[in-house]
Order: C-alpha cells, then structure tokens, then sequence
C-alpha cells in the first residue's frame, strides 16, 4: 500500500495561483474573519475583526493591481482574468472598503456578530469577482449565488427591526425567482449550443446555424431576465426600493454599487461574447427594457420622501443608462458601461456615506426632511451629497456628465440614437428629485428643536435603528464623513480630469473581442 | 512641460488661488489681510510672465509659438475640446500688461478701500477678474477664449454692482452685462461660423488652414466674413465701440480701482486682442477688417466729442477711453497690428493713472464726482496733480510722453494704407485735437482756480466728509455699503497709493522709448513671431516723410489743444457759456451723448420690453405653462403616481409583475 503510494504520480492541476490571487485573498480574509469572530474580547470584534476584513480586500485591490494587463484563461477556462475582471474588481474592492468603513460603527454587525457580517460581504465580494471573470455557464451560476446569498442573510442583519427581516426574505424569495430564471435560461442555453463555455457557445451559434432555434432564444430571453433581474432593470425591479429601504443602510450601499456592477459586468460579457451572434434579437429586446427602465425608475423617484427609496429608483434608472452600453454590444459600448460603471460607484458612495453619517445623528436620517439646513450646518456632509445629486443627475464638471456622455455618444454610434434620445429625456425627469436633495440642503434652514414636523413626512424607523432622538448632535463617525469626502472628491476629480479613467475603460473594453 | 509653459501656467493660477484664498477665508482676514494676500499672488504672477516672456525670447523664432495642452476635454465627435493654452509673444505680452497693471492697482486699492465693508469681497473679485483675463489672452482654442470672454464679463458685473445696495450701481452692472452677453453671442456664433469652416477649434490649426488654403481658400468667403463681423460683434461690446458703448461711462458705478483696471486698462481693450489675434482671419476676410475700421474711427471721434462736454470727472475719462480703444480698434483693423497694441500698453499706464488719480480727488471731495464741484487742488494735492498732468500729457499725445509715439505710429500707419484710410487718419487727428482739449479741460477745472471748500479744508490738515448719499442720485444711503466710510484716502497720504502711482508715472512717461520711429523697435521684434506671415506686418511701413510729418502734426494739435482749454478754461474762464448759446444744436448733441442711450432705449429696449410682456402674460402664462409645462409635468406625475400604485408592499403581486415580464420577454424571443 505504501509502495503503492509512493509509486503513484500524483498530477495536480496547473493552477495559476497569481491570477487567481484577489479571489484568494477575499475568500480567505472571508474565513480568517469568520474565526476571529469567535474571540469574545470586544476590541477584537468591535475593531480587529473589519481591520482584518479591510486588509483582506486592500490585499485584493492590489493584487488586481499588480495583475493589470494580464489576461490569461483560470481553471481550464471556467474564468477570465483579463482587464475587464480585473477593472471591475477594482470597483467591487472600492465599495468593499466603503462599505466596511461605513458599518464599522453601525448597528447592524453589532446585532448580528462581527465575524458572520464581515465574513459574508467579503464571501458576496468573492461571488461577484467570480460572476464577472466567469466565462462558462456553471461558473456563471456559481458567482451569482455567491454573491446573492450572503446579500440574503445581510440584509436581515438588523435582526430585531421588522423592516430588515422583511427586505431580507423579500429579497430571498423574489431573488430566488430570479437565479431560477436564469439557471433556467442557461440550461436552455446549453441544450441547443451543447456547451456551456462561452467561446464555445459563440462558435456553435456561428458554426452550426442554431441562431434562430427556439431553445436558444428562450434560453437567451431567460438569461436577459435573471441578469435584469440583479440589475433591477424594469419590469423586474419591484423588490428593489423595498430591500433597499429596509436593509441597514451599509448594506443597501454595497448592493446599490458592487451588485450592480456585478451584474452589469456579466452582462457585458454574457452578451458580448458568448451570445454575439444573437445580436440581432436580443439587441431590441434590452433596449426596450432599458427604455422602460429609464422611464419607470426616473417617474418612480420623484416624490419618494425617503432618500433609500429615492436612491432605489435612481439606481433603476441608473441601470437603464447602463443597460445601453450593453445594446450596442460595441467596443464604445462596453468602454461607456465600464466608464459610467466607475462614476456610478463612485458618486452612490458619496451620497450613501451622507445618508449613513445622517442616520448616526438622528433617527429619521433616510428622510429627506431630515436635510433641512445641512449646507450651513454640515458642509462636510452637504458637498459630498451635492456632488452626487449633481453627478447622477449629469451636470457638467461631474463625473456622471462624462459617463453619460459617453454613453450617449456609444448609443448614436451604434444606431440607437433613439435610446440616446431616451437617456437623456430620463435626466431631464430625474433632475426633478435630484435638485430637490439639493434644494432641501441648501435653501431651507432647519428646524427648530421645538417644530413640529411637518406634515406628510413618514416617521423615522424605531428608535432602536438609529438612536436615540438626543443623539440629535451626536456626531457621526469621522470614517463615514470619510468616506464621504473622498468620494464626493472623486465625482469631481473624475469630471475635470476624465481621461485616467477612459484609458483605464479603454484597457477593459479591449479584452472582449469580436464585438460589432 | 518647458519653463515656458510652467511659469505661463503658474502666471493663469495664481491669480485663481488669490481669488480661491480671499473667497473662502472672507471671514477670517481681518484689516488689510485680504488686500496683501491679493497684491501678492499679483505680483508672483507678473514675476513669473517676466520669467515665461524671457524663456520664450531665447528659444528659436518658430518655436515661439506653441499649444500648451493641460488635458483634453472632449476630444470626440470631430471636436477637438482641449484646456490648451496658447504662449506665443503676443499672447505673454498681453499677460505681462495685465498682471503688471493689476498689481499696481491691487496695490493701490489696499489703501484706497480700507474703510470699504466689503473688503475682501472686492480683492476676491479683483484676482478673480484677473484670472479670467488671463484666461481670455492665453486661451488656445475658441473654447478657452469663450469661457475667459464670460468669466471676464460676470467680473466685471460683479465689480461694477459692488456696492449692490446703491440702484444706480446695479442698474449699470446689468446694463453692462446684458451688453456684454450680447457680444458673447456674437463671438459663439463667430466661432460657429469660422469651426464649420476649419473643423478646428484649435487656434494655430486654425490659422495654419487658413494660411494653406485649405480652408476659406477665397478671400472674403461668406462664411469668414459672417464669422469675422460676429466676432467683431463680441469685440465691439467688449471693448465699448459705436453702437454697443452705452454701459462703459455707466460702470463708472463701481470703484475707482475698477475702473482703472477693468474699464480702462486692461477688460476693454481685449476686443483690440481678439482682432489681432484672429489677423489671419481678417487679412483674409477684408471686407470684416474695413467694417471694423470704420467703427473704430466712428468711435474715436463720437467719443470725443462726447467727453468734450461731460461734468462727471470718471466719465469724461470713460469717454476718453472709448475714443482710445477706438483708434485701437481702428489700427488693428487696418493692418497696424503692432501700433495697435503698443497703443494698448501705454494707454493701460496713463489711463490707469488718471484714473487713479481721479480717485484721489474723489476721495478728497468725499466721493463727489461733478466737475462743477471741484476747483483749485493744485496746492493742497501736489502729488496727485503732477500725476495727472503726466497722464494728461501723455494722453494728449505731447511729446516726449508714451502716448506720443504709439498715437502717432497708429495715424501714421493708418495713412500709409491709402485711399480712403486716410480719411480715418484725417478723423484721428481731428481727435487727437479734442483729446487734448478735454483731457487739460479736466485739469484746469479740478486743479485750478480758487480752492473750493474741500480743498481748503485738506490745505487745513483735514478731509472732507460728505452727506450719506448717493452722488449720482441723491438717493439716501447707510454706511455699511458704498465708499468712503467713516474715513478715506488719498494718494498724498497713503503710501501704498502713492508708490502705485509713482510706478505708473514713471511708465507713462518713458514707456514711448520701446517704439520710437528710426530708433528703437522692441515691440516689433518681441511681437514678430506672432505676426510671422501677415501682409501687412511685413509689407505695411509709412514712408519716412509720412513718420515725420505725422508727429510733427500729432504734436503741434496736441499743443494747440492745451492752448485752447488754456485760453477758454484759465484765461477767459467765461468763454465757454458764450460758445454754448453760439452752437446749442452741437453743445447738446455732445451733452446727451448722441442720443444713443435714448435710442437704443426707443428702438431696442422698449420694443424688447413690451414684447417679453406680450410673451409673459398671452404666451408664458397660457401656452408654456398651462399647456405644455403643465402637460408634461401632469403627464410625469401621473406616471410616478402609477409607478408608486404598483409597488404595494406584496410579495405576491412582485411575483405576479415577474411572471409577466418574464411572459412577454420570452414570447419576444420566440417570435421574433
């Protein structure tokens, strides 16, 4: 027996350890955090636990770094570490840490342990990494529900408000539709092409003539809806404003962002690579569902009270703007999504970070009511949330102007002026909701203690959410003001100086080939 | 990026960080902070254009002009948007001008708005200002030059409604904004024009096309001419010309610094940049550069005769600057590009003294500006009086003052293109005559004579304290806005205004040596790259009999001139009522100023007016609003009330939307 140990020849497989490195560093500091969790001693939970959580995916950021220009096939070509991956691994890291740094003194992983909450985000980070360099169907499936599930259980991390538990098993169950769909489509997908790796499926469609096989285009209409589903594209975006009031305000930032990103970045490659020979189909099916989204996220905002919800829709509509890098299915296409993908991140976090810093000082600090006077009071906290407003709604000299931009010229280019036209009618819309944050800030003076609020303006979620109404002065915490400023920077550092980060899209756009 | 374009750079920015400093920290500089921080950035700005101008003399003559491009913009779409600056001679002399006037005016306004409440407001307005003309000058694309062209306009309305609380300020300020817009539409639609031509925003591509022919290859094509008159449409507003100066004597609202600075020095002259700038253009359009000569003349003399008959001390000095800019104007349209602007520096020395000294006097009448009011400072104000008579001279072209040599070579190089150019040099002369006229008018009626009350007063040791009123309109007003405040300056007692005006002096009297016929030519040969190629730089040159004769004329009508207001203003003080009664229609016709401002306000204003009431009440009100505003608006609504209907909290009608998405999605595939 021995012997015959020792004779046998054991052949691991190839393993590129180097391009597979981000991935290792989240999903160890995912386990590394999971057990030091386990230690009693509160400065280990409370701050040593989202340090090493912080490490795990500064470690990750740089490894993408480092990685940067490579593009080689990993596990026999279930993934793909090429630019793309890479640049959108950049932005899930950037909202990792935002997101870390925004819960470090939030309720919600004091109520469900340190250990499980950063242990699952990063776990959700790692899905998203895999989602997105995933060029096989199985891989596919696996990044999403890596990343779906740990989002499940960290919505309801705010264990004893109801409205947390509620977006969390909303969010389950209707997410659950959603991966069935799509797991649905994909079976489909590899019924008719007789494979379920993306170069191969694209060959089959050219080879084999099965472009116009019922299997595949219903396997194909499935996949636009499970992935439209992630991205909340319109008609299937009605969990979102829900989950995303209800989740604990980190948390709804990290799923505004990374997710969106996740999916899109899927998206992109779904489409653009594996599906490219299907162009013709599905091309006007996403832009009618980018137009609707446009529409129905943009109308959907205006007069939404609470700034989640109200961010909820935009994002809705944000998704819609997105979606039109994915139609035109062109190099511009991809480097105006990877391009508005970043300013989009960007500027979410900025306005997130606020309504976080605001919900530390106050319990109604989602309401819009609640930013009465903040420009004269906390300009540290109002420029952050103006450049953002400013920059979802596309002013010039923000970054979102220059992604729009893009986009828009992306659409013309590829022929679909129309949804150019749709892009643009859409900010006219949401300048409607965005300048109100605006107005709300600037030209209103708050409150005085003694005021009764005004009326029409729902209550604030139970004290045990937020505080206590004394802690109206309480200052919030210097990370998320943080956070805050230096992403309110970059909305303005993007918008004057644009070009590091075309060039940056350029590089991603150029490892999907064969596009139109 | 070379020294050149690093000091050019740090020259446009610190200006910028002045303004950035003083806004932010309004509240924190206390005394005379503000005014130091602002002089300073304005003289490390001015120290680094000397350097960028010395770096740039000792390169090689065809790597004397470049594009600086600090980023691409939108660089998409067959637009080439660039933040590109353009460092060629002309471009560092016009910010050696700007910065080095400026500083002498920050300078001078540390003292002369000490008791102003506003303080700091001003400095960060003035280094705004300052900022922007540098933006204008060293724009390298029509872009830049548009964005300086607005930033320059909003400075100057800001300045000129600084004191916002007096109607009369902020009347002018709109006047002079409304205006000034007016002339940047005109320069967007110019630039229209002339990108459609070239394809190029881009100002050394520009030109290098049109030199090669490859675009607007025929001389005076439709469209560079529509593009050149609308650029002189911007140019004219700018820079007050013949129709569009009635907001430049109105302006003189604002602080006296400010009209040094922006209303005589340096603002009002970038219409004369933009044409020298564009030569290529115009040498090519012909036709544009003849329109825009005749206005200029028309301008000089209209002027002229206006100012011969003013009583508000500023704006007999407006007058003047109008007509100056007028023969500007007038050389840079007919080939006399170098004459033109050495024109534009020594105008920016003596006129920026005169009116500094004017503010001297203001200050010592307690912000009183009637000529009528004034007499006899010649004693109690020695300094401020030889300042004067320096810019006077200097001004009325008396040689051997700098205006002397630049008046002069305009004329000179205006006759020399012949035909009927030589009526405009007949008219510039005619001008020349009256300049001196009025300009010794001035000093004989405010320095001579018997001492009025408060120049008595400050021969006593003390100053004058007015009533709290506006001066222009009598209207009431508090202390807390509008000079002079609880206490004033004047340039004998304040060392900072006095050291300013020394230097300007000092300049206004020597600066004619760079440019004397036969001797020297240093603008010349600092401006020749810029102007490397044009036909009239090259080929355009008095003769030597026409050089001599013209100074000899220039001179003795700039003596015969003083001579006259000698004898009607010292002499025979009583003349003057005689010569009214004698040419009433003349006298009234340069009193009201030509009528413009009542016909602009008859055929332009009123008919405006009436028209924006027929569009607010019958269209606005109906049809925007209530149709189409209103429609759409209801139409969103209700789509986001419809939107909010459907989104009812359950779970169950989610899934429902789900599953008929998902029906009508994949029914799509199927069928199609």
């Amino acid at each position: 027996m021995t012997t015959l140990l020792a004779q046998a020849k054991i052949e691991g497989p190839e393993i590129d350890w180097a391009g597979l490195s981000p991935l290792i560093a989240l999903i160890g500091g995912s386990v590394i955090v999971l057990l030091l969790g386990l230690f009693r001693a509160r400065p280990v939970r409370e701050h040593l636990v989202p340090f090493v959580a912080l490490a795990a995916i500064g470690a990750a950021l740089g490894l993408t770094i480092w990685q940067w220009g490579e593009n080689v096939d990993l596990i026999r070509g279930a993934m793909r570490l090429d630019d793309l991956t890479l640049a959108l691994t950049g932005l899930f890291c950037a909202a990792g840490i935002a997101t870390v740094l925004l819960s470090w003194r939030h309720i919600a992983p004091r109520e469900s342990a340190h250990g499980e909450f950063y242990s699952l985000l990063l776990a959700s980070l790692a899905g998203m990494v895999v989602l997105v360099g995933a060029t096989d169907l199985i891989t596919l499936f696996l990044g999403l529900e890596l990343l779906s599930i740990p989002l499940y259980v960290l919505c309801a991390t705010e264990m004893r408000r109801e409205g947390a538990l509620e977006s969390g098993l909303k969010y389950l169950i209707i997410g659950s539709v959603g991966s069935a769909t799509l797991l649905f489509g994909t079976a489909f997908i590899y019924g008719a092409a007789g494979s379920t790796n993306f170069a191969e499926i694209a060959a089959a469609i050219a080879d084999e003539g099965i472009s116009d096989s019922a299997l595949l285009l219903t396997g194909v209409g499935l996949a636009v809806i499970g992935l439209a589903f992630k991205a909340s594209v319109a008609p299937f975006h009605q969990w979102t404003p829900d989950v995303y009031e209800g989740a604990p305000t980190p948390v709804t930032a990290f799923m505004a962002v990374a997710t969106k990103v996740a999916a899109i970045g899927i998206t992109l490659r779904l489409f653009d690579v594996a599906l490219i020979g299907v162009s013709d189909v599905w091309q006007p099916a996403i832009a009618i569902l980018a137009a609707i989204t446009i529409i129905v996220g943009n109308v959907g905002a205006l007069g939404q009270s609470s700034l989640k919800r109200m961010l909820a829709y935009s994002g809705v509509a944000q998704a819609g703007y997105l979606l039109a890098g994915v139609v035109v299915a062109s190099q511009a296409g991809v480097e105006a999504a990877v391009f508005y993908l970043a300013a989009y991140t960007v500027m979410n976090l900025a306005a997130f970070a606020v309504i976080v810093a605001r919900q530390a000082q106050r319990p109604d600090g989602d309401d819009i009511g609640a930013l009465r006077g903040l420009g004269t009071e906390r300009p540290l906290l109002a420029w952050p949330l103006t450049l953002a407003m400013l920059g979802l709604a596309g002013f010039p000299l923000t970054a979102g102007f220059i992604g729009k931009f893009a986009l828009i010229q992306a659409s013309v280019e590829g022929d679909y002026t129309w949804l150019g036209v749709m892009i643009v009618i859409g900010s006219m819309i949401s300048l409607g909701y965005y300048l109100k944050v605006v107005a709300t800030m600037w030209m209103t003076s708050s409150p005085e203690p003694g005021e009764a609020k005004p009326a029409g303006i729902a209550p604030g979620p139970p004290v045990m959410a937020g505080g206590s109404p004394e802690a109206d002065d309480a200052r919030a915490p210097w990370e998320v003001v943080l956070v805050g400023g230096v992403f309110g920077l970059l909305i303005l550092a993007i918008g004057v100086y644009p070009q590091p980060l075309f060039d940056l899209a350029q590089d991603a756009a150029a490892s999907l080939s064969g596009l139109l | 990026m070379s020294t050149v374009e690093t000091f050019t750079w740090l020259a446009l920015l610190l200006p910028l960080a002045g303004a950035v400093i003083n806004g932010v920290g309004f509240r924190v500089w206390k005394g005379k902070t503000a005014g130091v921080i602002g002089t300073f950035f304005l003289f490390a700005a001015f120290a680094c254009a000397v350097v960028a101008a010395i770096k740039l003399k000792s390169l090689p003559h065809e790597a004397q002009h470049a594009t600086s491009v600090a980023w691409d913009y939108a660089a998409t779409l067959g637009i080439d948007a660039q933040l590109s600056l353009l460092i060629d001679p002309l471009a560092l002399y016009m910010t050696l001008v700007v910065t080095g006037v400026s500083a002498l005016i920050h300078l001078y306004s540390v003292a002369y708005m000490t008791s102003d409440e506003g303080y700091v407001r001003f400095f960060a307005y003035l280094n705004f200002f300052v900022f922007s003309m540098l933006v204008l000058v060293l724009a390298g694309n029509f872009l830049i030059l548009i964005v300086g062209w607005a930033f320059v306009g909003a400075a100057s309305y800001m300045l000129i409604s600084f004191w916002y609380r007096r109607t009369t300020a902020t009347n002018a300020g709109i006047k002079a904004f409304v205006i000034n817009v007016l002339g940047d539409v005109g320069l967007v639609l110019g630039t229209y024009f002339i990108f459609k031509g070239t394809g190029s925003l881009d100002f050394l591509t520009t030109f290098k096309e049109i030199e090669e022919g490859a675009a607007f290859a025929t001389e005076n094509d439709g469209d560079l001419v529509a593009g050149c008159l609308l650029l002189l449409v911007g140019a004219f507003a700018k820079s007050a010309q013949v129709p569009l100066h009635t907001w430049l004597p109105d302006a003189m609202e604002g602080p006296t610094p400010v009209s040094s600075l922006i209303h005589a020095a340096t603002m009002v002259t970038a219409g004369v940049y933009l044409i020298a700038r564009m030569w290529p253009l115009f040498e090519q359009a012909p036709a544009a550069a003849n329109v825009g000569a005749i206005i200029g003349c028309a301008t000089l003399f209209i002027a002229a005769t206006i100012a011969l008959t003013q009583t508000d001390l500023k704006r007999v000095i407006a007058y003047s600057t109008m007509s100056q800019i007028g023969y500007m104007v007038m050389a840079v349209c007919s080939g006399a590009y170098v004459a033109g602007l050495f024109h534009l520096m020594t105008h920016a020395f003596f006129k920026a003294l005169l009116f500094m000294a004017a503010g001297s006097i203001i200050a010592a009448m307690a912000n009183v500006q009637n000529l009528d009011k004034m007499g006899g400072f010649r004693r109690s104000m020695p300094f401020t009086y030889g300042c004067f008579i320096v810019g006077g001279l200097a001004l009325s072209g008396i040689p051997p003052f700098s205006g002397f040599f630049s008046k002069d070579e305009i004329l000179a190089y205006t006759a020399a293109r012949g035909d009927w150019h030589v009526a405009l040099a007949v008219i510039g002369y005619v001008a020349a005559f009256m300049t001196a006229v009025y300009t010794f008018r001035l000093i004989f009626r405010a320095f001579w004579g018997d001492p009025v009350k408060e120049a008595q007063e400050l021969e006593a040791g003390h100053m004058a304290h007015g009533e709290h009123v506006n001066p222009a309109n009598g209207e009431p007003e508090d202390t807390h806005v509008g000079f002079p405040g609880p206490e004033h300056h004047i340039a004998e007692r304040a060392p900072e205004m006095k050291g300013a005006m020394g230097v300007l002096a000092v300049l206004a009297t020597i600066a004619g040596v760079l440019q004397i016929p036969f001797v020297t030519h240093w603008v010349d040969t600092f401006l020749e790259p810029t102007f490397e190629g044009s036909f009239y730089f090259e080929d355009l040159h008095p003769s030597d009999s026409l050089t001599i004769a013209g100074m000899v004329i220039g001179a003795s009508l700039g003596l015969a001139g003083i001579a006259l207001a000698y004898r009607l203003w010292v002499q025979k003080p009583g003349t003057t009522a005689a010569l009214i009664e004698r040419f009433r229609p003349l006298y009234s016709l340069s009193f009201h100023k030509w009528w413009f401002d009542e016909l602009i306000d008859a055929i332009i204003v009123r008919p405006a007016a009436w028209v924006g009431r027929v569009c607010d009440q019958q269209v606005e009100r109906i049809l925007i609003n209530g149709v189409l505003t209103g429609g759409t608006t209801g139409l969103v609504k209700s789509a986001s009330a419809a939107v909010r209907g459907v989104q009812s909290g359950f779970l169950r009608y989610y899934a429902a939307a789900f599953a008929l998405g998902t029906v009508a999605v994949t029914f799509y595939f199927l069928v199609a």
